[in-house]
């Protein structure tokens, strides 16, 4: 690594700062909805041709034990995750960036692999009023049966293009990720703010410490 | 309870344990929960509640639901006054302010009631045939003159204070209504498994059979309500909506819904919303919408006291008040018996029963004689009397004598029409059913099926027994597997004999087919007798069935007379149309969260705080906002500013945000291949860690959009495209790769969102970037010479891409780092570049600057200029075939004469020059055949201390140094200009290379 330029560290900021703060908000003494920031995450999109996949699968699969989905689904394996975001394209999600851009080189050449951690606000949205607040803003059916565990969306809410997805249950029920681009944190923001009110709704940030530079 | 002398002592669904205040025009009142007001109006002896439209004529509560002419009142007061509301359907709430409207000074005294007495001319047609001349005064004198007298309520005038929602739902089978019908159809669903929405516009469920006194299995229905909605509670995929009306269908098996989430309430509670539109998306629906009673057509048919005979029902039984002392019912079928029954068993007296039909089975006349009603078989009311408040009607005998009877409640009962609307929707017309005398559905839209009295299926047993069914079919036209089908509960007996009154005729005075828009049978007739036959031409003429009820009460009224006036049956007359909205719904549903600034996104940069911490003034670019300018204290105008900007600029260094700008990433071995062919110029002998300008046209050989593209690897590249058409030429790519040739190796992805970037420039770009670059890294002008690309480090290992490019033609760099750092990256900039005075510069500048360099942006890519317009023609390969090349090549985008691109200054150094502005030659008349083109950009140049500016001219470069006018009518501009170099400082470039 290089030595530093200037004395001052350069400190991130991340999408969600100066958008939201932590705590409790709308209707009293309910939290029908939890939020919580998804910070510094490592985010990649992978493209390949739609039928020329066969490389990537088997070095997604080598070396994060990761099957490639073949439909809108989201696929985990330990702190990564893939998620199907159009024919031959991927998004690749780990949990951390430590150690993401080593990831990425490891699929060089076998995919079209741009990173995109910075370029991505995500939430991770909870509570036993979270399918009512998505219903809000997703004309899509998420109802358990028509929406399980593992299903991904691309779709609009508000307006502005979202990645959507139902990952594992937590003891509270549902939990979907949702993904927009970082420009749009604030609007997108202004939209759930207002919709979840009714609710009452819990935001934790889950700060990445500064050092996690990835 | 004396505060309501109409409130009977028990029954009826009403609170009497909860009293809620409520005013109407400024006089205070008492209900319960559970009352509308127009049943705590009618309970406190209100009976005037309006005045009509045209004449101004006193108004009562006709009906008791969605389908109200008469009782429209302002709700609320202040910003939440809301007009033309329906007592009918407004649910009580403690506090509630009503006022009546349309009366002028008062609603007892009515001026303009005068209206009536020159009723005459006043008649269908009246406003076409009277205010034609002269055309001045119609806007002047008679559009205000009508518009106050005629009209109904006044909007809030203030911005609505709640805030509004949109929702979507999804569902296997959607019931739309919850009544009998409908909730057997949710239960039979239901039991299915089928995912059941049921929606219905009452806050309470039950539909008729909350109005009527009626057994199922041997108990009252009530009993059997409250056992089905218990049930269907229990069914976890069952969703109940009361106050949610469907308001349309519309294709695919979707329909519109307004849930009126607070309006009973004073105002919303803290986070809720006022209403929220819902699109549902059903994989089946049930209309289960039951009927709209039908008033009879007679003279003085509109006096207060005159109500619709299953309203008045549904005020004795369902909200426990008198709708009058002495009732005379005027009835066409045995419906209307039931209103006599039911007022009497309540304890109001019947004075007569005027039925229609000349025969009266006997066990009609026993209960007449039982309730001590004079009987008038085959009798027809053909007057009222009273004035502001019903005292008597006039009754013509089937011998033809007449007879006069006190009585301050006239109910009328003509039969039903079937809640049919949304069978139209689609453009599927209802058919005329002799056997019913009513319109019955038609063809059905896709997915739709009708059950009960929306079918013409009036009694309780069909309503029953059609529910049941369809509840089933439904659910297996979903998917399912319907629950077996038990017995249908067994109803107490009923009839339905009708034979309805379409009008009493022979009588003087108006009598009223449209009530909400005083229409009367002789405005009818006359539009008839002028030609207006066809029944959208009757309705456009007389206005028969216009506003806010839609002609609920009124269409087959109106039909009828113009079928008898033309010796038409009914069907051959026609029906209007039905569209949506059923119901009138506010356009804040509609809008839900988007309105002020969420009206549509807005997005900001990665930087956008610390410009904002600068003082920047904001400007949109598409969605974008960008800093324009950023003010110091004591510069009081942004001339002041801009010059500044420009000049540290060019004398230091400045930085500018360039992260709105598009950012394509364009991988694969066939990438430099792909861009050969978007591109107007070459690409291939790029090398790698160059950036080059490229220049893409559309189709039709007009340009599309330019930037720089950086080859980042032998097939890696990075394209830059404007901020306004960032999407548009992503779009544009897409189309080209997936459409156009497939068979390229090449992917692409936005990257726009993951860089931030900032443009360094000035003589002292280099050493401030020296200040953040990472030592390792050499960009010396040797090292990193001018379209010098390259991946590096700044702060210490964060990954950046430099780019040495300039669009100020200044040294300048663009410096990308992930946007995570972009706020940094500023700091980082400010702190290196503070020794040489560096300054924040926003869009402004930078277009002064580049008009300074003749560079073209936005203004000159108009979308109706060529590449040879701008002086980009040599750009133009002739060794590669491109997008746009053959169309580029028409005979009048190469015509010489054609408008290209040049600079312009003032002849008069102090003058102003004006975008927008034509030129015109020096002594040539002002008209459009001595136009010689026009200004597309203008700054003010602080190096120069005049105007500049670039416009396109007819014969462009080559006639530098001639003077034209800039003629510009619309701020009176008319000054003379001379033809210049486009590029007015550094035309060597010699401060890019430094």
């Amino acid at each position: 690594m290089a030595e530093t330029a200037t004395p001052s560290r350069w400190l991130p900021r991340r999408p969600w700062e100066g958008v939201l703060a932590d705590g409790h908000f709308g209707k009293a003494d309910e939290t029908g909805v939890t939020v919580q920031t998804r910070e510094a995450l490592g985010i990649a999109t992978l493209i390949t041709g739609e039928d020329s996949h066969a490389a990537l699968d088997a070095a997604m699969y080598e070396h994060f034990r990761l099957s490639l989905p073949r439909t809108p689904m989201a696929v985990r394996s330990g702190s990564r995750q893939a998620v199907w975001s159009g024919p031959g394209q991927w998004l690749l999600v780990a949990d951390s960036r430590e150690g993401f851009r080593g990831d990425l080189a490891k699929l060089a050449g076998l995919a079209a692999v741009s990173d995109q951690s910075d370029g991505r606000a995500v939430l991770s949205l909870s509570g036993p009023r979270v399918r009512d607040l998505l219903a809000k803003g997703a004309m899509l059916d998420l109802h358990p049966a028509a929406f399980p565990v593992g299903t991904a969306a691309s779709t609009s809410i508000a307006y502005l293009g979202v990645t959507l997805w139902r990952s594992a249950d937590s003891p509270e029920g549902p939990v979907f990720e949702i993904m927009v681009a970082r420009s749009m944190a604030g609007s997108f923001w202004s939209w759930l703010s207002a919709s979840a009110a009714e609710f009452g709704y819990a935001v934790t940030s889950r700060r990445a410490s500064s050092a996690d530079r990835g | 309870m004396s505060g309501q002398p109409f409130r009977l002592t028990s029954g009826g669904l009403i609170d009497r344990g909860r009293t809620l205040d409520f005013s109407f025009d400024g006089k205070s009142y008492q209900g319960h929960a559970g009352d509308t007001l127009a049943s705590a109006l009618l309970a406190n002896g209100v009976r005037l509640v309006g005045r009509s439209f045209k004449y101004h004529r006193p108004r009562g509560v006709l009906s008791a639901g969605p389908e109200e002419p008469n009782a429209l009142v302002e709700l609320r007061t202040g910003a939440r006054r809301e007009p033309n509301t329906r007592a009918t359907v407004v649910e009580l709430f403690d506090g509630l302010e009503a006022a009546s409207q349309n009366r002028w000074p008062s609603l007892a005294f009515d001026l303009l009631s005068l209206n009536g007495l020159v009723s005459p001319a006043l008649v269908a047609g009246f406003y076409y045939k009277t205010f034609m001349w002269p055309a001045a005064f119609w806007e002047k004198l008679y559009e205000p003159l009508i518009r106050r007298a005629a009209g109904l309520g006044r909007a809030a005038g203030a911005e609505d204070p709640d805030h509004y929602e949109k929702a979507f739902a999804f569902c296997d089978v959607l019931v739309i209504g919850g009544g009998p019908a409908g909730l057997a159809a949710a239960l039979a669903a239901g039991r299915s498994g089928a995912r059941v929405i049921l929606c219905d516009e009452d806050f309470r469920l039950g539909g008729r059979l909350l109005a009527e006194k009626r057994e199922i299995d041997g108990k009252p229905a009530s009993e059997w309500l409250a056992a089905t909605l218990a049930e269907l509670a229990s069914l976890p995929d069952v969703r109940i909506m009361p106050r949610t009306t469907i308001f349309g269908l519309y294709d695919h098996g979707i329909y519109g819904a307004v849930e009126r989430v607070s309006d009973h309430l004073p105002e919303p509670a803290p986070h809720q919303p006022r209403q929220r539109g819902w699109r549902i998306y059903a994989k089946r629906a049930i209309l289960a919408a039951g009927a709209l009673e039908r008033p009879i057509v007679f003279s003085g048919n509109d006096a207060p006291g005159v109500m619709l005979a299953g309203a008045a029902r549904t005020y004795v039984n369902r909200y426990g008040a008198l709708p009058g002392r002495e009732t005379v019912l005027f009835t066409a079928g045995d419906d209307g018996w039931a209103t006599a029954r039911d007022i009497a068993s309540a304890g109001g007296q019947v004075a007569a029963i005027v039925d229609s039909r000349p025969e009266a089975d006997a066990g009609r006349k026993a209960l007449a004689d039982k309730l001590g009603a004079r009987l008038f078989a085959g009798g027809a009311v053909e007057g009222t009397s009273g004035g502001r408040q019903l005292d008597g009607v006039t009754i013509r005998e089937a011998s033809g004598a007449t007879a006069s009877v006190a009585c301050d409640l006239l109910a009328v009962s003509n039969g039903w029409n079937p809640t049919l609307h949304l069978t139209s929707h689609q453009n599927d017309k209802p058919v005329w059913d002799d056997g019913l005398h009513c319109f019955v559905p038609g063809s059905l839209p896709a997915g739709l099926s009708v059950a009960g009295s929306a079918a013409g299926r009036f009694t309780l047993a069909q309503a029953l027994e059609d529910g049941a069914r369809l509840g089933r079919e439904a659910a297996a036209d979903a998917g399912l597997t319907p629950a077996g089908a038990g017995p249908v509960p067994a109803t107490d007996p009923e009839t339905n004999g009708l034979q309805p009154v379409w009008r009493v005729k022979g009588a003087k005075g108006k009598a009223f087919v449209d009530y909400q828009n005083d229409v009367t049978d002789k405005d009818v007739e006359l539009a008839a007798r002028e030609g207006f036959r066809p029944v959208e031409h009757l309705k456009r003429y007389t206005t028969l069935g216009m506003a806010t009820d839609q002609g609920k009460t009124s269409n087959l009224a109106g039909l009828a007379v113009v079928a008898e006036q033309t010796g038409r049956t009914i069907p051959q007359t026609g029906t209007t149309t039905f569209r949506p909205p059923y119901t009138p719904v506010a356009i804040g549903a509609l809008a839900g969260h988007h309105r002020g600034k969420d009206f549509r996104l807005t997005r900001l940069a990665p930087t956008h705080d610390w410009s904002r911490e600068q003082g920047a003034v904001f400007v949109e670019s598409g969605q974008w906002l960008r800093a324009q300018y950023y003010p110091k204290p004591g510069e009081n105008d942004w001339l002041t500013t801009v010059n500044r900007e420009v000049l540290a600029v060019r004398s230091g260094v400045g930085i500018c945000d360039v992260s709105t700008l598009g950012k394509i990433d364009i991988q694969g071995t066939d990438a430099a291949e792909f861009l050969e062919r978007v591109y107007i110029n070459g690409w291939k002998a790029l090398p790698v860690g160059k950036a080059r300008y490229g220049l893409m046209l559309r189709e039709d050989g007009f340009v599309m959009d330019d930037g720089t593209t950086s080859r980042l690897g032998e097939s890696h590249f990075l394209m830059t495209t404007t901020t306004a058409n960032a999407g548009k030429v992503m779009q544009h790519l897409e189309f080209c790769h997936q459409v156009l040739w497939p068979e390229l190796d090449v992917r692409l992805v936005s990257v726009s969102e993951q860089w931030a970037q900032a443009s360094i420039a000035g003589p002292k770009a280099r050493e401030t970037l020296r200040g953040v670059v990472d030592s390792a890294h050499d960009i010396s002008n040797e090292a990193f010479p001018y379209l010098a690309v390259r991946e590096i480090t700044v702060g210490g290992g964060i990954p950046a891409r430099l780019f040495r490019i300039s669009f100020s033609g200044e040294l300048a760099y663009e410096l990308a780092v992930p946007a995570d750092y972009g706020d940094a990256m500023m700091r980082a900039l400010m702190r290196a570049g503070a020794p040489f005075g560096i300054t924040p510069y926003g869009t402004e500048a930078l277009g002064v600057m580049r008009v300074e360099k003749g560079h073209v942006a936005g203004n000159e890519l108009s979308g109706q200029t060529t590449a040879r317009d701008l002086g980009l023609g040599k750009v133009m390969s002739s060794k590669k075939d491109y997008i746009g090349r053959l169309m580029a090549g028409r005979p009048a985008l190469i015509e010489k004469d054609r408008p290209s691109f040049v600079g312009f200054k003032p002849v008069d150094p102090a003058q102003r020059l004006r975008a927008g502005a034509h030129f015109i030659g020096i002594g040539k008349a002002t008209v459009m055949e001595n136009d010689e083109g026009y200004m597309t950009s203008v700054a003010y140049s602080p190096h120069l201390k005049h105007w500049m500016g670039l416009g396109l001219i007819k014969g462009g470069a080559a006639r530098i140094g001639e003077r034209v006018r800039a003629y510009d009518p619309v701020r009176n501009g008319d000054i003379v200009v001379e033809i210049c170099s486009p590029v007015f400082v550094d035309p060597e470039g010699a401060r890019l290379h430094g």
